[in-house]
């Protein structure tokens, strides 16, 4: 029965959350002037209206639902993983690479540069792990330093080195990537692609692997009592490198994906731009870590956001009407771990 | 080498670090308290972004000052009330923090200006020149010092000021014993959580301050996200400074360098993302090189599982 309750109460936290959110963004549409039904009824017209807008907040969702589960498995090791930017940057940089460079068959390119992706995102985000782990330093801040110095090095390779000269369009941006190396659309003429389909697999892959696996649950035991951990004989210095690598192999996947399936192509703040990697992170504070959770916020997230752009096609109330929802959202979620701990505290006493 | 080092170099080094040592002032002092200020970066927007608003509609640079200290100052109160009374993660909120500043501020800029991106408008004056008497007449260190804005000077004797409190008055005593053990300072009659209330406020004012600097010190204008890092290196600086007034001063006056240098270099033939890079490429080499313990405890103190 126990189990029944917690498991109600897990989903009415969200649904709580969301609706504070939407609160804020009435008071936040009222202050611009607008009709809050009319705006919220344009906003669901822009997310779910039709099965073009509902695929296309899908693959928004894509590269969300991955970085999402790549802080989450970081975080349930104990760990913040802010570097999810410039591993996603460094992983669709190397995608792009791969896909353009690599001799051989399609299938083969295409398989190599997600698996390029993963290993270039692990590798930047178990760097600062290894930092952490050898030096001490500050994880949470260098995983952050490390955001800017990957963009910037990205920016500076598809600028200068491997810039498309071919196209009459001087933006900073690599050649396209050829056709067959593309992820297959699901639906004709929908932006929908294989890539959301991966996503899907991997937080159900995730959820079973945190759930089942002697791995999964040393992860969650490091995360949830560090001193008890080592006592039971986990290596937190390896154990944080696997379970960076891993974050940031997620965060990698998102971007090869995004390279692969939308922009078939590495351009300059495509990525940083529409902020997957901080609606990831929000994603994952949000549904607790949980990686199914984290999958169905990073949809609700997406749907927000493609919802905004409908909102702002159609009305006067400005797009940014989403981020203060998200925030909102958020600091909501802040204040329901503060729940959590204050039951706690009562029952210890 | 001449041309790279020479005096408006300095000169915009002492106006570059002033935002992040008033933002490291603040976080050391929320860390000398326990608690680890991740918010520091969205006060400082918040501060940016409200001078500018308070500057648009009075015209009056102190009054957009003292509004951007306002603004800081009630979303400090926002992080004191999650942190300390809620007592939630700090970190946790620290970053929802951020994401709320983030949002605001991209919000109110359009709905208050009806721009995106970035507002500038000529007519607004920003924070004055002073030339310091005697001081402006002395060659080359002249140019350095003096025809600063008027919280250049101030965040100097702030250092001092917070340095002479923190360690030679009596309330100074009673927050760092509120940090240090927070429960030997309760059974002292030390009310600990008053004096946390107090370094969050007092961090939410010189972010505030930090921020008036950014929108209104060189340029005057606001861009969406225009702390870009700031106060994350300003936490840096907290941390290598090991939350001593002095010692974030000195490490503060490092960043503000790289952060002068960067835009120096960006007229020589390097490619800018490699001068862009610098300033953030030297933080994590310098928290290679000068490791502090002390805050880990602090961080750990506050939140056991953040790490």
């Amino acid at each position: 029965m126990d189990k029944r309750v917690s498991f109600i109460r897990s989903l009415l936290q969200p649904l709580l959350a969301v609706i504070v959110g939407l609160a804020a963004g009435a008071v936040a549409i009222a202050v611009v002037g607008g009709s809050v039904l009319e705006t919220y009824a344009e906003m669901w017209k822009g997310a779910f209206g039709s099965f073009y807008f509902f695929t296309n907040t899908l693959s928004r969702a894509t590269p969300i639902i991955l970085i999402g589960l790549g802080v989450a498995l970081a975080f349930r090791a104990g760990f913040f993983n802010m570097g999810s930017e410039g591993q996603m940057v460094l992983g669709a940089l190397s995608a792009a690479i791969t896909a353009l460079y690599l001799p051989g068959p399609a299938w083969l390119k295409l398989v190599a540069a997600l698996v390029a992706g993963i290993i270039s995102g692990g590798i930047w985000s178990a760097f600062a792990g290894w930092l952490d782990a050898k030096y001490r330093m500050n994880l949470l801040i260098t995983t952050l330093l490390l955001n800017y110095i990957a963009t910037l090095f990205a920016g500076y390779i598809v600028s200068y080195p491997l810039k498309d000269r071919t196209g009459s369009a001087a933006m900073a941006q690599t050649m396209m990537i050829d056709k067959s190396v593309w992820l297959p659309k699901l639906f004709k003429g929908m932006s929908l692609h294989g890539g959301f389909l991966i996503a899907a697999v991997c937080a159900i892959l995730l959820f079973l692997f945190m759930r089942y696996t002697l791995k999964g649950y040393e992860i969650r035991m490091l995360g949830g009592n560090p001193l008890f951990a080592s006592y039971g004989g986990v290596q937190r210095g390896k154990m944080m490198l696997l379970s960076m690598f891993a974050s940031g192999g997620f965060a990698g996947l998102a971007g090869s994906i995004e390279v692969l399936g939308t922009q078939y192509r590495y351009l300059d703040g495509a990525l940083t731009t529409p902020g997957y990697a901080w609606s990831g992170i929000m994603a994952t504070l949000l549904a607790g870590s949980h990686p199914l959770g984290t999958a169905v916020a990073a949809i609700l997230l997406a749907a927000l956001q493609t919802g905004g752009m409908g909102m702002e096609r159609n009305t006067e109330v400005p797009l940014e009407v989403s981020s203060i929802i998200q925030a909102v959202l958020i600091l909501f979620v802040s204040a329901k771990i503060t729940y959590s701990f204050i039951k706690r505290r009562k029952a210890r006493s | 080498m001449d041309q790279l080092f020479d005096v408006s170099l300095f000169a915009s080094t002492l106006r570059l670090v002033t935002p992040i040592l008033l933002a490291a002032l603040g976080g050391a002092l929320c860390a000398r308290v326990g608690l680890f200020n991740v918010g520091l970066e969205g006060l400082v927007l918040i501060g940016a972004f409200s001078a500018i608003v308070g500057n648009h509609f009075t015209g009056n640079v102190l009054s957009a000052v003292l509004f951007a200290i306002l603004c800081s100052l009630l979303f400090s109160v926002l992080f004191g009330y999650m942190s300390i009374h809620l007592r939630a993660n700090v970190i946790v909120v620290g970053i929802a923090l951020n994401f709320l500043a983030l949002g605001l501020t991209t919000f109110s800029l359009r709905a208050i200006f009806d721009v995106k991106g970035a507002y500038y408008n000529k007519d607004m004056v920003g924070l004055p020149k002073w030339d310091i008497p005697l001081l402006k007449d002395i060659p080359w260190l002249g140019d350095v010092l003096s025809g600063h804005s008027p919280l250049v000077y101030l965040s100097i004797l702030i250092v001092i000021l917070l340095q002479l409190f923190l360690f030679k008055t009596v309330t100074g005593f009673r927050l760092l014993a509120a940090g240090e053990n927070a429960t030997a300072a309760k059974s002292l009659g030390i009310k600990v959580t008053r004096i946390q209330y107090g370094a969050v406020l007092m961090c939410g004012v010189l972010c505030g301050l930090a921020g008036a600097q950014l929108s209104l010190g060189n340029v005057t204008m606001f861009t969406e996200g225009m702390t870009s890092g700031r106060g994350f290196i300003a936490l840096v600086a907290t941390m290598l400074g090991q939350s001593n007034p002095l010692g974030v001063a000195a490490s503060s006056l490092l960043f503000g360098f790289m952060d002068a240098l960067s835009i120096r270099l960006q007229g020589f033939a390097l490619p800018t993302h490699f001068t862009m890079m610098l300033p953030y490429v030297v933080t994590i080499a310098a928290m290679l090189f000068f490791k502090d313990k002390g805050y880990m405890q602090e961080a750990r103190k506050a939140n056991e599982s953040s790490r």
